[in-house]
């Protein structure tokens, strides 16, 4: 269980998150929805210690990870793995190295520094490539992949942390629909697969509602909701985004596979 | 309501991984077993460039003992240089105006080398100027002028004007010239393409890109480097000052050669006062005119 304990952020006199308060049970897949600037950002990345709360506790199973430094804190990061809307590899390395980065709290450091990589570790990077169907880039640069191909990477760079959590900041934020789909089909694989909590900022609302168990809704700074996805109506809606919500609602996009494979809802 | 799953294995990733091995080594050979030969290059290189330094070294004479022996003289010109002095009212007037010539020179020379160098970087870019030729030639001439350092500018310049800070100027200017038109010819060779497509697509010609789409993305850049060689110039302008050209190092070498030590730690004291100076200065100027954003000199 993740417990987000009235957490506010600010910056110089303005609020970005305002007395914020959730817990979240392992296993599910989070969706965080607002206009941009509501904080959704803030929020998650303060969950991964990128930011640091101005007052209020997370705890994880009883711990507070806010008061984590050293060695705790970049264990603590390795087991909640971020993903970023610009990807943020390092455009020239190759993919398979951007991929072992995620394995570097795992390796002795020496070795690591020396590129000395296990072939044990050399199979968890490939296997997770492999999964999302890149792995024959595997020796190429990552700043010649596509946009897709690169959130990819990334998402595959997260899973060979081990993570218990995901963090996923706007991922599809930069990618046309059809990588908007891949992208979130992986994120929804990981989650069902692994049993990986997935927290998963989203602008767009259908979105939201196809792939997520569980919908926070921002503004503000300020969690304004928090319920399965069925309890957002248009009211809610126009509230959190208001003349914007027609914008966020139209272009259904469906997972792929059935709708069988849907996820239950998951009350609050 | 769905019950969240359990808590996730955490290697369930792992023994996946692990049970693909095999299976992966067959598909991707160059990937677990990668040919030996690129680290064996890396260590050839390794090795290649510490026997040059071993040979170097020996090639050059060098010393232990006689750095050992020489030790106990440094000690001596400290003891001799304390306590720092500067003589007396009528020379410190002298040291303060050498040490704003020396600021003057530095000052002067690197503004007329940026003044220079601007149309040179643009001529020398080649996404400005798409003339192979034009590119070659501009860049070979910017090289060959950069391949004589500011000191042996300095005795150029002295033969052809005479002693004096007017040839520290045109040294630096000339050296700086050559460092300047590379420079920032790279910025611009370095720049994000899409302003400039966004400028051309809506019918701009070639001048219209480099006004709107070019020098708003370079000139911080160019005004970061040129801070950067006023602060080193500094330096320079010291150093090219005991060839003759001017400022406090002239000074400074009289008072070496005289064996004035207090005055002459007097000296190095200010100079390394008024560079520290000038460095903060500097780098309150870069940060407040570029804003946070890194910028590279290269």
């Amino acid at each position: 269980m993740l417990v987000i304990d009235k957490v506010t952020k600010r910056y110089g006199g303005k609020a970005a998150v305002d007395n914020a308060s959730l817990e979240i049970p392992h296993g599910q897949f989070v969706g965080v929805i607002g206009r941009s600037g509501a904080g959704k950002s803030t929020l998650l990345r303060m969950i991964n210690r990128l930011q640091e709360p101005s007052e209020g506790r997370i705890l994880h199973d009883g711990r507070d990870i806010t008061a984590l430094s050293g060695q705790a804190l970049r264990d603590w990061r390795q087991s909640c793995a971020m993903i970023f809307q610009q990807f943020n590899l390092v455009d020239r390395l190759d993919v398979l190295t951007n991929v072992l980065v995620g394995r570097l709290n795992h390796v002795p450091a020496l070795r690591a520094l020396a590129r000395m990589w296990s072939q044990d570790d050399l199979a968890i990077a490939m296997s997770a490539l492999d999964q999302f169907d890149i792995a024959p880039l595997a020796s190429q640069r990552a700043d010649s992949l596509s946009g897709g191909q690169q959130q990819r990477v990334a998402i595959a760079r997260a899973l060979v942390q081990e993570p218990q959590f995901l963090l996923a900041d706007e991922p599809i934020a930069s990618l046309d629909p059809r990588n908007t789909r891949i992208v979130m089909d992986a994120l929804l694989r990981i989650n069902r697969h692994y049993g990986i909590t997935v927290l998963c900022n989203l602008h767009s609302l259908d979105l939201a509602r196809t792939y997520c168990d569980r919908l926070v809704g921002m503004a503000q700074g300020r969690i304004v909701f928090d319920d399965v996805p069925q309890a957002l109506t248009q009211h809610v809606a126009r509230e959190l985004y208001g003349l914007e919500a027609d914008d966020v609602m139209d272009s259904p996009v469906t997972p792929e596979g059935s709708a069988a494979e849907l996820p239950d809802a998951v009350t609050a | 309501m769905k019950p969240a799953s359990p808590p996730a294995p955490p290697d369930v990733l792992r023994t996946q991984a692990l049970q693909q091995r095999p299976a992966l080594a067959v598909a991707y050979p160059q990937i677990f077993a990668p040919s030996p030969w690129r680290r064996l290059l890396t260590l050839a290189i390794i090795a290649g460039a510490l026997g040059l330094m071993i040979f170097a070294v020996w090639q050059l004479d060098f010393s232990w003992s006689r750095i050992w022996g020489g030790i106990g003289k440094l000690g001596d010109f400290v003891t001799h240089m304390f306590p720092p002095s500067y003589g007396n009212e009528a020379r410190l007037v002298l040291y303060l105006k050498a040490l704003g010539e020396t600021l003057a020179i530095a000052f002067l020379g690197t503004l007329l080398a940026a003044i220079f160098a601007f149309p040179m970087g643009f001529l020398a870019a080649s996404n400005v100027v798409a003339n192979r030729l034009v590119h070659i030639l501009s860049r070979r001439f910017l090289d060959s002028i950069r391949a004589v350092d500011t000191l042996i500018w300095a005795l150029i310049w002295i033969n052809v004007v005479g002693l004096g800070p007017f040839a520290g100027v045109l040294a630096i200017m000339t050296s700086d010239f050559g460092a300047f038109g590379k420079l920032f010819s790279e910025a611009l060779e370095n720049l994000d393409r899409k302003a400039g497509e966004g400028v051309t697509s809506s019918g701009g010609n070639a001048l219209h890109r480099i006004r709107f789409a070019l020098i708003p993305q370079v000139i911080p850049i160019f005004f970061s480097q040129v801070l950067y060689y006023f602060e080193s110039n500094t330096r320079s302008a010291t150093i090219i000052g005991i060839v003759g050209a001017g400022g406090i190092g002239s000074v400074l070498s009289e008072r070496i050669r005289e064996n004035e030590w207090p005055e002459v730690a007097f000296l190095v004291l200010l100079i390394l006062l008024i560079v520290a100076i000038i460095d903060q200065v500097s780098s309150r100027l870069r940060l407040s005119f570029i804003g946070q954003r890194n910028v590279t000199f290269s």
